[in-house]
């Protein structure tokens, strides 16, 4: 390792210790991709903590991959889903792919699953967020961040011995993702299944497994610890002597079941329109999840269509998730994201840390999941830090907005009409700033429309 | 007493912030603190994340098979010597990090209950952790976690900082129904521009929204509180000293909150680092130092207060009752935990001794358990904090069996 005297002239180092962000940010883009190695490894760790933010993206990441390797894979998802969030034009996939990937949750801190997610989230959610249920649900049955998660890459039938194996105690028949897949992913805890279909369930996966797993291997279907006797699932056969078969049938069984169409099409409509939807919409997205087979575009068809999506009672109903508020609150301000990490952790601090949602469940789609004192403080905090630039490598420029007056910025924050009660405060709050110091103060106006209970409204 | 509360009182943010302009909670909550022997009961978990190696935390120096299944790990039977275990009852000792801990155990204010720990047989730190914060081991599906289902259920306004969390995250056993707010750093709990502060708190109050006004109104009322704590710089009493580190400050600022009497009712806290696979002894004996100082700083530094506190410490499962090769040990099962507090039956050891002959193990390789720790917690919360409705906090727990920890 050679010494930082050694990389940088006396000038470069005396930048990176007392110069501005812009100064050390030019900096940084001039040095050669050759160094930059050297450079890392010399930086005192003030300094680098320091500079982390604003350094060019490669530089960061290699800043990550020599100083905390382990973290690369989630920095790069993070990174990846706020771009795509912020840039992507195609919003309503992204939307869906928080959504289903929220409710085939999987978490990034359970062992393997600190490297099986990005392939999960890539290749089994996002090409079907509009597509058919069924083939969503046997995509997530299949991943290997899935097996891993709900433990059925280690479920074995029933009679074989624990003491069959030394090096590891196997433990037969493993349950759990059997009942969540019922309880969570299809019917709902109340769509009409037994204990006694759980254990049919999880005899059905037996097999079901990763190559490898702590390698990250793919899927794998170990046909010799799996059940090949008989089993009944919700009243349906599954004959003897069946081998994958048998858990692809399941699938069948629950992607096509009422309360499947029941359940998703409540879940969807909870996060999109309302806490408590209208029953009638409800019945009717279900009606279309069955006659189309499940086909998640046609479904959400009859959401944005129905009468009830912009009615009264459901038009802006629902609370921003703080993914959406951050990415909204981004987008609103046209902001330049040089370092879309410092985002992500942003949407941790209110309380939604991104592929850290510990239980199968994901988080709820219900307000009360993120309106707490905590949360709701670091809003207003986020707010007024990203209208005022205090938020190393995401820049924003209010001064856009010029002479703008209150009603106006936050018009076009919003895209609609700010409430009365807002709008009388934020001016009250302009003229007093204004009566220290005359002249327009449109970070001020902005941070304070951003961290409104306007904003918090979807 | 008179005198304590009365100077616990006067000193206290409640005076400071001032009764007339108080919310509503907040004076009935004042009240209540006048009055004699209605002060809030206040429990603190702590959650040792990564499975602690309970046999080198209790040191069972009486079990000969102890020190022939740990030949380089084992604590030095009690001799004197400053790395020898620190003797409790002649079969137990106290890790020599934890000497601290040993007055407070004399002093009767700290029992252990060993082999103790959750019944379900995983041993991953997952699924461990996940079962022991929900309280419902062997399944998932419970939503909320137990610590937000032992707050006892009024119809009174309470206080927004009723159930408190150190850390940027609110953990799965303080998840649930009733409010319950993460705190990173008690300075830090404000609108960072006061101007803007008054705006917000102006906006939210004129909101039609009833969710966001009402959690807004609570937030302010918290900052509020937290203004008035912020003001005064904080002196741990009676010379109590809290080590450096995150687990020291998270203490630390729990004491400052149960002594500036908000309204507190559960505190949690973590600390990590216990997953010793390799190179134990270095490791477990620094962690077991920071933690065992800042439990007793904070012993310390609430004197009186410590009355109506109770603490207790958890950990996902055990370790090996064998070292491994790498001089460390693996996943295991049943532990240890820490109750401490004034109304404690402290200076005993709970839990009958399963033994560490292989055929005494579970599955022939950790320690057996004799004590499900619903069974600590369900007394805690039943004789504690009052709070009776047991099935509704353990629910499919249906008999608990109490230790007769509590006085």
């Amino acid at each position: 390792m050679k010494p930082l005297e050694q990389v940088l002239a006396p000038g470069q180092i005396q930048i990176l210790r007392t110069g501005t962000s812009t100064q050390k940010q030019q900096l940084l883009g001039t040095i050669p991709a050759a160094q930059v190695d050297d450079l890392v490894l010399a930086l005192p760790g003030n300094l680098r903590q320091q500079i982390f933010p604003i350094a060019p993206t490669d530089f960061r990441r290699k800043i990550m991959m020599l100083r905390a390797p382990q973290q690369v894979v989630v920095f790069d998802l993070l990174e990846a889903k706020m771009l795509r969030a912020v840039y992507s034009n195609r919003q309503l996939a992204e939307e869906l792919d928080d959504f289903w990937f929220n409710h085939f949750n999987v978490y990034h801190d359970k062992g393997a699953d600190r490297f099986l997610i990005p392939s999960f989230e890539r290749e089994a959610i996002q090409p079907r967020v509009l597509g058919r249920f069924r083939d969503l649900l046997e995509a997530t049955a299949k991943s290997p961040a899935m097996l891993f998660y709900l433990d059925n890459f280690e479920s074995v039938r029933p009679d074989i011995d624990a003491k069959s194996s030394t090096k590891k105690v196997k433990r037969g028949l493993n349950e759990n993702y059997a009942r969540e897949l019922m309880e969570l992913h299809t019917l709902g805890v109340n769509g009409g299944y037994t204990q006694k279909d759980v254990v049919e369930v999880a005899r059905c996966f037996t097999g079901w497994t990763i190559e490898q797993p702590r390698k990250g291997g793919g899927f794998f279907f170990n046909e010799k610890v799996h059940d090949k006797g008989q089993k009944v699932v919700l009243g349906h056969v599954i004959p003897a002597g069946g081998g994958m078969e048998d858990g692809e049938k399941v699938l069948d069984i629950l992607a096509s079941h009422p309360s499947t169409a029941k359940f998703i099409s409540r879940e969807l409509a909870q996060r999109f329109v309302a806490d408590n939807p209208p029953p009638a919409l409800v019945d009717r997205m279900a009606q279309t999840f069955l006659t189309k087979k499940g086909d998640i575009r046609e479904v959400l068809r009859t959401m944005l269509a129905s009468k009830e999506f912009w009615s009264e009672g459901a038009y802006r109903a629902k609370v921003k998730t703080p993914f959406e508020m951050v990415v909204s609150a981004a987008r609103a301000l046209g902001a330049n994201v040089d370092n879309a990490f410092a985002l992500a952790n942003k949407v941790g601090e209110l309380g939604e840390p991104l592929y850290r949602k510990q239980e199968p469940t994901g988080y709820s789609n219900l307000n009360a999941e993120w309106v707490n004192s905590a949360a709701l403080l670091a809003r207003m905090n986020f707010a007024l830090a990203l209208a005022q630039n205090k938020i190393p490598g995401v820049t924003v420029d209010t001064a856009k907005f010029g002479q703008g007056g209150a009603a106006e910025i936050a018009q076009s924050l919003l895209l609609r009409d700010v409430t009365p009660q807002t709008r009388a405060t934020i001016e009250n709050a302009l003229k007093e700033q204004q009566a220290k110091t005359p002249g327009p103060a449109p970070a001020l106006v902005a941070g304070l429309v951003l961290g409104s209970p306007d904003f918090q409204k979807r | 007493m008179q005198t304590s509360r009365r100077g616990f009182l006067k000193g206290s943010a409640l005076a400071m912030f001032g009764l007339g302009t108080a919310p509503m909670w907040l004076s009935r909550a004042a009240f209540a603190t006048e009055e004699p022997g209605r002060r809030k009961k206040i429990l603190v978990a702590i959650f040792q994340r990564g499975a602690v190696d309970g046999l080198n935390v209790v040191v069972p120096h009486g079990e000969p098979r102890y020190y022939e299944l740990r030949p380089s790990l084992a604590i030095p039977r009690p001799n004197g010597e400053p790395d020898a275990a620190v003797d409790l009852d002649g079969f137990f000792g106290l890790h020599p990090s934890l000497a601290s801990l040993k007055p407070l155990y004399d002093s009767r204010h700290l029992a252990i209950v060993d082999a103790v720990g959750s019944p379900d047989p995983t041993r991953s730190h997952f699924d461990a952790q996940d079962y022991m914060e929900s309280g419902t081991p062997g399944f998932k599906g419970q939503a909320d976690g137990w610590m937000n289902r032992a707050l006892v259920k009024e119809s009174v306004p309470l206080s927004p900082l009723r159930a408190v969390s150190m850390g940027t995250n609110l953990p799965r056993s303080l998840r649930g129904r009733n409010d319950a707010i993460s705190i990173a750093n008690l300075n830090d709990f404000q609108v960072k521009d006061l101007n803007s502060s008054g705006t917000f708190e102006s906006m939210y109050a004129g909101t039609v929204d009833t969710v966001l006004h009402g959690t807004g109104r609570e937030t302010f009322d918290a900052i509020k509180i937290m203004q008035s704590i912020q003001k005064q710089s904080y002196t741990p009493a009676n010379g109590a000293k809290y080590p450096n580190g995150k687990f020291g400050q998270s203490m630390q600022q729990i004491a400052r909150l149960i002594k500036a009497g908000v309204g507190l009712e559960v505190a949690f806290a973590d600390i990590g680092g216990w997953d010793t696979h390799v190179n134990e002894a270095g490791q477990l004996s620094n962690n077991l130092k920071q933690f065992g100082e800042s439990l007793a700083a904070f012993y310390q530094d609430l004197g009186e207060r410590m009355d109506d506190v109770t603490l207790v410490t958890m950990s996902e499962f055990g370790r090996t009752a064998k070292e491994n090769g790498d001089r460390g040990t693996d996943h295991g099962h049943a532990n240890v935990m820490l109750v401490m507090g004034g109304d404690v039956r402290g200076g005993k050891i709970y839990g009958e001794w399963p033994g560490l002959q292989t055929e005494q193990l579970y599955e022939g390789r950790d320690l057996n358990l004799t004590t499900d720790f619903r069974d600590v917690l369900s007394e805690l919360v039943s004789h504690h904090l009052g709070n009776r409705n047991l099935n509704a906090v353990f629910p499919g727990y249906a008999k608990p069996k109490f230790r007769n920890l509590i006085a």
